[in-house]
């Protein structure tokens, strides 16, 4: 795969003596909306990290080999700690997305990524002042402003309002039909099943499964890796995951 | 932006002026000026040899501490950092105050502003040293933190074991701050390192615009956080290195400026670095004036106006932004 906008080849990541991450290789071509599952501490979180070079990596990564000015023109990373320091204007912090470009935006592409993710009535104020769940939409319309080839995203839409997921994950779908590619952490099976051309399991740091949602999400694996127990259903609109209980019965934890 | 930053350096030029117009000796505004143009007699001396230097030094101390303040507020992301709190200033007047209880400071004038010079280049240099390799924030305060500790126990000892009542005093009077009886050699001595440290730190604006969205994300947009802390360090101590050099410790304005002008820059950490290097110029211009006006006969010490007047200023700005967040 030439035209591959990442490509991972045995990355793995020691924390404290002990692997947090083993044996990952995998590629990211045009056109995919990858999503990475997997249980807490799976290891989703510093996979794309070890991806982009920010956390010390053995094995290789395309993206980490690039200077740092380059690997921002090729991707864009969006962390899960949704951090705003200042309170900078809604479109201004879209637009440090732009500053890997020399914050050149002669293509509109922050005008473009505020209405992407519908904050042009929030554009002017303080992003500080809004609501946890605005504030994730206006990173994510900071990570699209950025339009590099790939976007690598941490939980984008944990907090989001249903109505903003959705609305998310079809705009990372729109960015893959034009040609780039996202990689994106997701806990909701339901959206990663609906939304995501393939999906990456991830468990104890390792990749247990990688292929297309009807592939990955068999019960066996989502009973051995989630603890759930669940099923997977083509709708009219597309697959449908839907969570059933807890694997082994449905008594309440000891507690 | 651009009218905030000419309405700045417009307030800055009229406060030079004034700081040139404004002393004991009796002479007119334009006697003063011309005095200053020609150098002839006892106006132009006191012109060129005290007045001039005065005004030049204010504005080079003001800007570096209002620049040295807004980047490291920038770069920590906290309205509360300047450069005090790494070391820098504690370690400069730890030199100064070395150079006086020694006696050395009255073998040439040059002495007093290099020891602190160099005590802050030392000061930075165990920051990096200690704080150890790539762009931990962490660390590096806690170095920090460390050294000025150091530096204000070494201070204390200094002035314990000092040889002479009159010898503590001295140096207890130069660590309030000052602009008085400065020359020009002074200003030579401070600009090449207000200038070169202040190089340094304005070309920091679009990595600490990135910070903005923390160290992750700022490292991903191409931001190298173990080069701008480097810079930041380095630039920071030759400034304020020299600030404190040739004026002693000014307090509150690498605190309070860069809080006064965040709202008028949009909170953009990267405009605030000029607009903050000219609000710190004004400031310590204005304060210099007011030193001069408000007790023309005693020797009232320019950091103790600027942390009298900052110090209720800054509980008036917490309050107000307390009412806004809640």
């Amino acid at each position: 795969m030439s035209g591959a906008l990442l490509r991972l080849e045995g990355l793995g990541v020691r924390r404290g003596g002990r692997a947090v991450l083993e044996g990952v290789s995998l590629s990211v071509a045009p056109g995919e909306v990858l999503g990475l599952i997997g249980p807490n501490g799976a290891g989703k979180t510093t996979l794309l990290q070890a991806a982009l070079g920010l956390v010390p990596a053995t094995g290789t990564s395309s993206l980490a080999s690039l200077t740092p000015g380059a690997r921002a023109r090729a991707a864009a990373y969006l962390p899960q700690a949704r951090e705003i320091a200042w309170p900078l204007a809604v479109a201004d912090v879209v637009a440090l997305g732009r500053l890997p470009w020399g914050r050149l935006d002669a293509g509109g592409a922050v005008g473009r990524a505020l209405a992407a993710m519908d904050l042009g009535p929030l554009a002017a104020r303080p992003a500080t002042a809004l609501s946890g769940g605005e504030q994730a939409r206006v990173l994510i319309a900071r990570a699209l402003a950025q339009e590099a080839p790939l976007i690598l995203a941490d939980e984008p839409v944990s907090g989001l309002d249903p109505a903003a997921q959705i609305r998310a994950m079809l705009v990372f779908a729109g960015r893959a039909a034009a040609g780039h590619a996202v990689v994106a952490s997701v806990h909701d099976l339901g959206l990663a099943a609906r939304h995501c051309t393939r999906l990456v399991l991830l468990h104890l740091g390792r990749v247990v499964a990688d292929g297309p949602p009807a592939e990955v999400l068999t019960p066996d694996r989502v009973a051995a890796v989630f603890g759930l127990r669940g099923r997977l259903e083509d709708g009219p609109e597309g697959a449908v995951f839907t969570t059933l209980g807890l694997a082994g019965g449905g008594a309440a934890p000891p507690w | 932006m651009r009218g905030l930053l000419a309405a700045l350096a417009g307030l800055v030029a009229v406060l030079f002026v004034a700081s040139l117009l404004i002393g004991p000796a009796p002479a007119g505004p334009g006697e003063s000026l011309r005095a200053l143009a020609t150098g002839e007699g006892a106006m132009g001396i006191v012109m060129r040899e005290i007045r001039l230097p005065r005004a030049l030094l204010a504005v080079l101390v003001g800007a570096a501490l209002g620049l040295g303040g807004a980047a490291f507020q920038g770069w920590l992301r906290n309205p509360l950092a300047e450069p005090g709190l790494i070391g820098i200033s504690p370690a400069a007047a730890l030199g100064a105050v070395v150079a006086l209880q020694t006696g050395l400071a009255a073998l040439h004038p040059l002495v007093l502003p290099g020891a602190a010079l160099a005590f802050a280049a030392v000061a930075g240099a165990l920051i990096l040293a200690l704080a150890g390799r790539g762009g931990a924030t962490l660390a590096l305060i806690l170095a920090g933190i460390a050294v000025s500790a150091l530096a204000g126990a070494l201070t204390s000892l200094a002035l314990s074991l000092s040889p002479n009542p009159f010898a503590a005093a001295e140096a207890v009077f130069w660590m309030l701050g000052s602009l008085a009886d400065r020359s020009m050699l002074h200003v030579w001595i401070a600009a090449p390192f207000v200038l070169a440290g202040a190089a340094l730190v304005l070309r920091l604006g679009p990595a600490l615009d990135a910070l903005s969205l923390g160290e992750a994300a700022a490292a991903a947009l191409g931001v190298r956080l173990g080069a701008v802390r480097l810079q930041l360090v380095v630039g920071t101590a030759a400034m304020v290195g020299a600030a404190v050099a040739v004026a002693g410790a000014v307090g509150f304005v690498g605190l309070v400026v860069p809080h006064l002008l965040r709202g008028a820059v949009g909170a953009r950490p990267g405009r605030l670095l000029p607009a903050s290097a000219l609000g710190g110029a004004a400031m310590v211009l204005a304060a210099d004036i007011a030193v001069r006006v408000i007790a023309p006969e005693r020797d009232l010490k320019l950091g103790v106006l600027t942390a009298l007047v900052g110090a209720p200023f800054f509980l008036d700005l917490i309050r107000r932004n307390r009412g806004a967040a809640g």
